[in-house]
């Protein structure tokens, strides 16, 4: 797989996923048995009653690994950028705390997903959050403008991370803090699921080891690094994933093969700092 | 998109400032226009009040 056909992959897999609401990593419609919906996935990575309900309905599409600790940081009058920001569900919660004099700007490189992300925002009547429909790894915000980046289990899915964190530096204010979860592997995967198109577009294949996620930020000149949190990936998620159903009826992977995966693959919850 | 968030946008590629044409405006938002790079000259549309500032090359 080439870099440009796996960005025209993860586009058209996630437009797919904002217009018909069908599930990736972390489904928002079960393919079989009980559902596990968007709201079910969101409490499981730790987001609140209260915070679910703020927000407009549509805009949480049950897709991240969960960002509360990055929320739960904000400040009154900062201006935050969101990284893959989707229907809009972290901008808007982020909205909240930044309050009228702080400003949250959602970038996602799939149209579909910032119309869904605009037409949430007129729902809610949001005044303090703004999208643009740009690309991760070229950042369309000038050097030091941003006081915090937040990301929900969306760098995995660029072919260039060492590019998302450069551009996160270049963005940030001195002592700016970059807040992200994501997916990365304790262990390499198989080959059969590294090569796979569908398990790219999940947010499997397209994580890299821990050790190699935390040093690519570490090399972007970040300083006090901390994994904050670290949890197993959830099987039931995955296997309620129309990306992971792929996985196992095109390649023959047997549920004991899938379970040996969950326990490669984690959700860490990583903060770093831009030196003053 | 609100025009005061102009500051803070840039050339997704060559990271340079943007000139603004706005085609449409309402209450302070610019709905239609265009940005347009102020060093590489190329064009990113306003549609919707959303900019598309996907690199273009």
């Amino acid at each position: 797989m080439d870099k440009k056909n796996i960005k025209k992959n993860v586009r058209d897999g996630y437009a797919k996923i904002a217009t018909q609401k069908t599930s990736c990593c972390g489904s928002a419609k079960s393919c079989n048995g009980a559902p596990h919906t968007a709201i079910d996935i969101s409490k499981r990575v730790g987001y609140t009653d209260e915070e679910l309900n703020m927000v407009p309905q549509g805009a949480n599409l049950g897709l991240g690994c969960g960002n509360p600790t990055a929320l739960a940081s904000l400040k009154k009058g900062e201006m935050v950028l969101d990284l893959g920001s989707g229907a809009g569900f972290d901008c808007f919660l982020a909205a909240n705390k930044v309050g009228n004099t702080g400003k949250v700007i959602g970038v996602d490189m799939t149209p579909e997903m910032i119309d869904s992300a605009r037409e949430n925002a007129e729902k809610g009547g949001y005044k303090n959050v703004e999208f643009r429909l740009g690309e991760i790894e070229n950042l369309p915000a000038a050097d030091e403008s941003v006081d915090v980046i937040i990301s929900n289990c969306v760098i995995n899915l660029s072919t260039d991370k060492k590019r998302v964190f450069d551009e996160a530096y270049r963005v940030l204010k001195p002592g700016g803090r970059i807040m992200v979860s994501d997916i990365v592997l304790l262990k390499e995967l198989p080959d059969h699921i590294k090569n796979s198109v569908a398990a790219y577009v999940g947010c499997i294949s397209g994580a890299i080891k821990k050790d190699v996620y935390l040093k690519t930020i570490k090399e972007s000149g970040f300083h006090d690094i901390q994994v904050m949190e670290e949890t197993v990936f959830p099987l039931e998620l995955m296997a309620n994933d129309s990306a992971a159903h792929e996985i196992i009826d095109k390649m023959n992977v047997t549920t004991q093969k899938l379970k040996n995966i969950e326990n490669m693959v984690v959700s860490i919850k990583v903060k770093a700092v831009k030196t003053k | 998109m609100k025009k005061e968030l102009i500051d803070i946008l840039c050339c997704p590629t060559c990271k340079n400032n943007l000139t603004l044409q706005t085609e449409k405006e309402e209450n302070g938002e610019i709905l239609t226009g265009k940005f347009t790079c102020k060093k590489c000259k190329v064009s990113y549309p306003i549609e919707d009040g959303i900019p598309d500032l996907l690199p273009r090359t």
